[in-house]
């Protein structure tokens, strides 16, 4: 029931939050859109100066260079997810109701413990002395070194950001009805040709909604690549850190950061038109 | 019988899961270790680490004067904030209502170093030191989201009728919904305010910026103790959080029956 | 002679340790429109399901034109099934639905567009092809659904209750609609419905299912004038089913005695005096006597206890004089007209619509 009356009663209810963003959200995103356009200089950290070589610099090879590594990663991060979250979503989405709550929750929990400490596992298991190159030398074979490369990088980023796959993939599945699937097989379809035809088809918005949240996450991700990758494998987010925290080149690092927050923006519109397209031939209610 | 399946469907879900499962076990395993490394297997089993977390005032602090203390003031606040921001934008009809719901849940599309990087700047800049406060006004950011959208699911499966056969019965419309609609909602409102404590006790890329001298968080404090070596007092650390954290979805799946959308 | 198309023999399926179906046996001829009728939990839907595939049996055998069809997996088999919902893919065309399985079996493109042409000839829906599903009505929607399956020219086919989810109206079209169409296409049908008018319009033969067993085959009229368990006699049409003993045995007929007082005469049976038999009269048998008739057996007097005017057909509660109630249908008349509650009026019952049970 809508209530829609003379007196502004939402303001009441909307207001709150809607201030608190502008306070906590808008304001300073604009600084920092603000700070990118000032001059960093090592005494006062920011002058009122403006410029614009905040953002010619991302020209530079080092940071083309950074920017190409962080989206490639971030690419093959969510090709990898796609690939093997599909499946999942679609065992989790089939499943009977018993099992699909413990399939759920076997899924958010990782995704809800921090990623420090999901990271932190997956140094034990790759490191020199960890689970992986025990099992290799119980079997006889030569170790490997797997930590601190971009290998390791998006073994990390995959593990963790997978949920953000399946989960989406896996609603678009579950508003597909079984019936269409067992037509499809009636009309002489195997599993893989059913699932071509019908389900990947109507369940391609779920996709890009997946592939969305794990590319942007990949994307800006700090914690996963600095614990998997280290000194060897810079990412923007590392970048980032290290400017704000560490040079203290806030105008540099709020370039940066309005770049990332660009790209990100201009993918979720994409998205949005991909996925409008698609509704033109989906069922009604 | 129904449709034959092929094998790369098991074989899917066994990596994925092992991939998910694997470091959380692994992280148990070694906060049980005897010895004093990062051993898997462990090698014998003991509980030295717990007591040293105990013993270390920068992890208890970290984890009971910090990360306890913000994620149950997020959770109260986002509950708040985010339960009448739904009631606003569901119930209500006003000229911009569909474009102020996109903005409510715009802070979902911000990658969270960008956003701690420009609170921590933002903070600076207004001359607040690092404190719960600030702490605990950052996570408002990113969890009230979640509760908004748990909320404006559950007020949305509420059947209107309901409202109008209370009002019907004598009831103003205010009553209808603190009577009615209010308590239909107490599930949705629970698992919003878990969720929320649950992403800020987790939260690390704020933490990164905005924690300082006993304004810790543990997911920081463990961050910081990786980065500096550190021993399996950090795999307790993270048990302790895995534990918690584990419980408290347990809890949202059981007793509130609901399911979590990101 | 048409010969045997499907065999199902002693088809048995279990969940657990329930038997939920079976065993049962039937079979089906070439060409014939065979139903399977029942309430919900029958098994009706279940068996379908089995001959589809997508149910695997426990026990049992089904065979199509001689071959075993219950060790082929489902999209092997040489069967099409038309759905409840009619399952028609949302993001596809009519004309890509329809071509769906020709697609499957990599057929030449000229190929394809011609028989899919054909079909939609045949179903009524040559100008559709570009639609969209969400596009078309109910009753277009399953023409559509009937032609994907139609198209591949299955050995059989099979329809899940397609017409439950239609109104009224459109349901009867409908049903005359898909009546012809199979007879247009001779193919042999199984035809799943909770819908006993719908049974005995379209089909050949019934079988009716209750509780996972087949209580009766037959063609619709031996169904419904024949009814050989009291189950079928419920399930189809209204009836007066009554306990009776047999008091007397004539040249001519039987005399029975119902438990209610009332007497009866039917016709010349096998059990002897004494005997307990179930029988059952159909309302619409039990007719107004003209006052001055000779006295034909089974005349009754009777207080009207409740009426009922249904435009066609006025339905009666009646209190016999000699001890018990009747249900009985009427046309509606002119010897209708002035009939209510309270009123007493005249009944007959020939003596061969008094009909037993054997089981």
């Amino acid at each position: 029931m809508q209530i829609a009356s003379r007196r502004p009663w939402w303001l009441l209810f909307a207001g709150p939050y809607g201030l608190y963003l502008v306070i906590l959200l808008v304001i300073p995103i604009a600084q920092i859109a603000a700070f990118s356009v000032l001059t960093y200089s090592p005494t006062r950290i920011v002058a009122r100066e403006l410029t614009a070589g905040n953002y010619t610099r991302l020209l530079d090879p080092y940071f083309v260079q950074l920017f190409l590594r962080t989206m490639r990663l971030a690419l093959i991060t969510t090709v990898i997810c796609a690939v093997l979250g599909y499946p999942v979503a679609y065992v989790l989405a089939r499943a009977r109701p018993s099992v699909m709550a413990v399939g759920l929750f076997l899924l958010v929990v990782p995704l809800m413990v921090s990623t420090v400490i999901r990271t932190f596992g997956w140094t034990v298991i790759l490191g020199r002395n960890g689970l992986v190159n025990q099992t290799l030398l119980l079997l006889g074979l030569d170790p490997i070194r797997i930590m601190y490369t971009e290998t390791a990088v998006i073994i990390g980023l995959v593990n963790v950001f997978i949920p953000f796959m399946v989960l989406p993939l896996m609603a678009a599945i579950e508003r597909i009805p079984p019936s269409l699937e067992e037509a499809a097989t009636n009309l002489g379809a195997s599993w893989v040709q059913m699932f071509a035809r019908v389900i990947l088809p109507m369940s391609y918005p779920g996709l890009v909604s997946g592939a969305l949240l794990v590319y942007t996450v990949s994307l800006s991700a700090f914690v996963t690549p600095v614990l998997m990758g280290g000194a060897r494998v810079r990412v923007v987010g590392s970048q980032i850190f290290d400017e704000v925290l560490v040079s203290f080149n806030w105008p540099g690092a709020s370039s940066l950061a309005l770049v990332v927050i660009a790209v990100t923006l201009i993918l979720v519109f994409l998205a949005l038109r991909l996925t409008r397209n698609v509704a033109r031939g989906e069922k009604p209610s | 019988m129904s449709v034959r399946r092929p094998v790369v469907l098991p074989v899917a879900v066994v990596l994925v899961y092992t991939g998910l499962l694997a470091p959380l076990l692994v992280v148990i395993g070694v906060s049980f270790n005897a010895g004093g490394g990062f051993d898997f297997p462990p090698r014998g089993l003991s509980l030295r680490w717990y007591s040293t977390f105990f013993a270390s005032t920068p992890f208890v602090t970290a984890f009971f004067r910090v990360s306890l203390v913000v994620g149950v003031l997020t959770a109260i606040g986002a509950t708040m904030l985010g339960a009448l921001a739904a009631i606003g934008v569901v119930r209500f009809r006003f000229p911009g209502r569909e474009a102020l719901e996109a903005f409510f849940l715009t802070p979902l599309l911000v990658p969270h170093i960008l956003l701690g990087a420009a609170l921590y700047l933002y903070f600076v800049r207004l001359g607040m030191k690092p404190s719960l406060l600030t702490m605990t006004l950052s996570h408002l950011v990113i969890s009230t989201p979640y509760v908004i959208r748990s909320v404006t699911a559950g007020l949305v499966g509420i059947d209107p009728r309901l409202e109008e056969a209370a009002m019907s019965l004598g009831a103003s419309r205010a009553q209808a919904f603190f009577k009615v609609t209010l308590p239909l909602l107490r599930s949705s409102l629970m698992s919003g305010a878990i969720f929320a404590f649950i992403i800020s006790f987790s939260d690390i890329n704020l933490s990164l910026f905005l924690s300082g001298p006993g304004t810790t968080t543990l997911p920081m404090h463990i961050f910081s103790e990786i980065q500096w070596g550190g021993d399996p007092t950090i795999a307790a650390a993270s048990a302790l959080q895995i534990v918690i954290v584990g419980l408290l979805i347990l809890l949202v799946q059981r007793v509130f029956r609901l399911r979590l959308m990101i | 002679m048409p010969g045997v198309e499907l065999a199902v023999t002693g088809l048995v399926k279990r969940y657990s340790s329930h038997v939920s179906v079976g065993p049962i046996s039937f079979e089906v001829m070439e060409g014939e429109f065979f139903s399977l009728l029942g309430p919900s939990g029958c098994g009706k839907t279940t068996t379908l399901r089995c001959i589809a595939g997508f149910e695997a049996t426990s026990e049992g055998a089904i065979t199509l034109n001689g071959k075993r069809l219950d060790h082929m997996p489902p999209n092997r088999r040489d069967v099409g099934l038309v759905f409840q919902n009619y399952a028609l893919f949302p993001h596809l065309t009519v004309f890509d639905n329809v071509s769906f399985g020709l697609r499957l079996r990599r057929l030449a493109k000229r190929e394809i567009e011609e028989r899919v042409a054909r079909i939609l000839e045949v179903v009524g829906l040559p100008h559709l092809a570009s639609r969209y599903p969400t596009q078309l009505s109910g009753g277009q929607q399953q023409r559509v659904a009937i032609a994907r399956s139609v198209v591949l020219e299955p050995r059989l086919l099979l329809f899940d209750e397609p017409l439950s989810n239609l109104d009224f109206k459109l349901r009867l079209q409908m049903r005359s609609e898909l009546r012809e169409l199979q007879r247009r296409l001779g193919k042999t049908s199984i035809y799943v419905t909770h819908d006993q008018t719908e049974a005995l319009a379209l089909s050949d033969r019934i079988a009716v299912l209750s509780q996972g067993r087949i209580e009766q085959i037959g063609r619709p009229v031996d169904i419904y004038e024949a009814p050989e368990t009291a189950f079928v006699a419920d399930f189809i049409g209204n009836s007066n089913m009554m306990e009776v003993s047999v008091e007397a045995k004539t040249r001519s007929g039987t005399v029975m005695r119902a438990k209610s007082g009332l007497q009866l005469t039917g016709p010349v049976i096998s059990e002897g005096v004494g005997s307990s038999l179930r029988v059952l009269v159909r309302p619409e048998h039990i007719r107004l006597r003209a006052t001055r008739e000779d006295d034909t057996p089974n005349c009754m007097t009777a207080e009207i206890v409740d009426f009922t005017y249904l435009g066609e057909d006025v339905h009666l509660r009646v209190a016999i004089a000699g001890g018990g109630e009747l249900l009985v249908a009427l046309k509606s008349g002119r010897a209708t007209r002035n009939l209510e509650c309270g009123r007493s009026i005249e009944l007959a019952i020939d003596p061969s619509d008094v009909h037993v049970l054997r089981k």
